[in-house]
């Protein structure tokens, strides 16, 4: 997937937002933070994990999602959150 | 006064325990072996003792020092430490609590307890970690779930055949008598290896208070007839050095409101009067609504009648008048009488069965130690507070 294609989406960026954020989350609560159905969620998760942006631990039926770290995309999408943070506070 | 009064609060692990040295040694001989050969052998050891005999701060200055000394051997070592009545003995919710040292975002429900004991063995095969769960105030936990939950817990090695033994336990509870509520296979996997703490003598109880005043306190701030007095005070209450420790505290605070250059005895003695003996505030605190409601209006009772004893039935009547004023609906009366085990395991009233009267057998409460008055005001804080 092109650059544009991956951050067009708004489910997308707010996803990473929260899980840079929080570290890991399970599928329902990514869908009950963010206020969207559970579907939409684990379509775009899915996108992002075939990225190799993030990735999941499944025990038993919850599959707990957070952020590749050792993925150079991850690093560099962490790189940015935290630039516009700061850049939010000033 | 105070050097760093943090070092008199009651999570605080002193590096050196005086007088628990052996017990110390005793408890790290027994997990000897897991720590020359992790995965090998997994250890269940049980720890009991009476209030204030130093239960907990033994164990969590083992897990301190064995932590650092499975680091030094590259050994990836957790020690968890749970109160159990914390989480109002429930198993799952102490399982999850287990889970969250991990995986602090793990969600809270979906699930069932037995899977939560499956997820907790595999996070550490994937970590490859080892864990000691102690599990503190292991009583509420019996008195609620009873055989099961322990037998999950410590049989979970054994559907694991061929694998790491990666979980070891630890069960603090005061009474051990309580073991026999267990079934006899359950009972029969607890009771290999206890350490029994015995009450401190007023000697120790000065040592121990004299090394707290010593990273707690500016030099000489402390003199030596307050410590005794606090001592003796300690050892009346059942030998009891979170009291004394409590005491100091309070004495501290006492002789600074004074603006007095020493803690002198009559600031121990203003001390005294205002702690609820033998039942810290977090005691109440934990307890659940209902309990609450329940202690509130037994406690009124007392207060009104300044009788010795009252019954089961009064007590229910109370708890009602108390129910209709916090705007609940009143539980059971067989949930009640479940309700005042508690209270009574946790030592905060006393209950005895009589038989003299003409309608056979009925349930007499007591209040032992606390001042009903001080005891109403205490949960009267706490119900309100709950409401807000």
């Amino acid at each position: 997937m092109n650059i544009e294609d991956v951050f067009c989406s708004k489910v997308r960026m707010k996803i990473l937002k929260v899980l840079a954020q929080l570290g890991e989350l399970n599928v329902s609560e990514i869908t009950r933070r963010l206020s969207i159905n559970y579907e939409t969620t684990a379509k775009h998760l899915e996108i992002l994990e075939a990225e190799g942006i993030l990735q999941h631990k499944r025990f038993g039926r919850i599959r707990l999602y957070r952020l590749d770290e050792n993925s150079p995309k991850t690093r560099a999408i962490r790189t940015l959150l935290d630039v516009w943070k700061q850049s939010e506070t000033i | 006064m105070f050097k760093d009064e943090t070092k008199l609060d009651i999570n605080y692990v002193p590096h050196r325990l005086p007088h628990r040295d052996s017990e110390l040694r005793l408890l790290m001989e027994f997990f000897n072996s897991m720590q020359q050969f992790p995965g090998k052998m997994s250890q269940r050891v049980l720890v009991t003792g009476e209030v204030g005999t130093g239960k907990t701060v033994l164990s969590q200055r083992f897990g301190a020092d064995m932590t650092r000394e499975a680091g030094n051997h590259g050994t990836h070592l957790r020690y968890i430490h749970i109160n159990c009545r914390e989480y109002h003995g429930s198993f799952f919710l102490i399982l999850q609590h287990a889970v969250s040292v991990f995986h602090p975002n793990f969600p809270k429900r979906g699930y069932s307890a037995e899977e939560l004991l499956r997820i907790l063995a595999q996070i550490l095969e994937e970590e490859n970690a080892y864990a000691i769960l102690t599990l503190d105030e292991f009583d509420s936990l019996i008195l609620r779930e009873g055989s099961e939950a322990v037998y999950q817990l410590t049989r979970l090695q054994e559907v694991r055949q061929n694998k790491p033994q990666r979980l070891s336990l630890i069960f603090i509870l005061r009474d051990i008598s309580l073991i026999d509520k267990l079934d006899a296979s359950t009972r029969s996997t607890l009771q290999s290896n206890i350490i029994n703490l015995a009450k401190y003598s007023k000697q120790q109880l000065t040592d121990i208070l004299n090394e707290r005043v010593s990273i707690a306190f500016k030099p000489l701030a402390v003199p030596e007839e307050t410590m005794n007095a606090i001592a003796e005070l300690a050892f009346s209450e059942n030998g009891n050095a979170r009291f004394g420790i409590e005491l100091l505290w309070r004495a501290g605070k006492y002789a600074n409101a004074e603006n007095l250059d020493t803690v002198n005895p009559e600031c121990a003695r203003k001390a005294v009067s205002s702690i609820i003996p033998a039942t810290k505030r977090s005691d109440l605190a934990y307890l659940s609504l209902h309990e609450k409601l329940l202690l509130v209006g037994v406690a009124r009772l007392f207060k009104e009648s300044h009788k010795a004893q009252v019954s089961l039935a009064e007590a229910e009547q109370a708890y009602m008048v108390a129910c209709e004023e916090f705007n609940t609906k009143p539980h059971s009366h067989t949930q009640l009488w479940k309700y005042l085990q508690n209270l009574s395991s946790i030592g905060i009233v006393k209950t005895e069965v009589s038989t003299a009267g003409p309608r056979g057998r009925s349930t007499l409460v007591y209040l032992p130690r606390i001042p009903a008055n001080d005891l109403e005001k205490e949960l009267e804080t706490l119900l309100q507070k709950g409401e807000e």
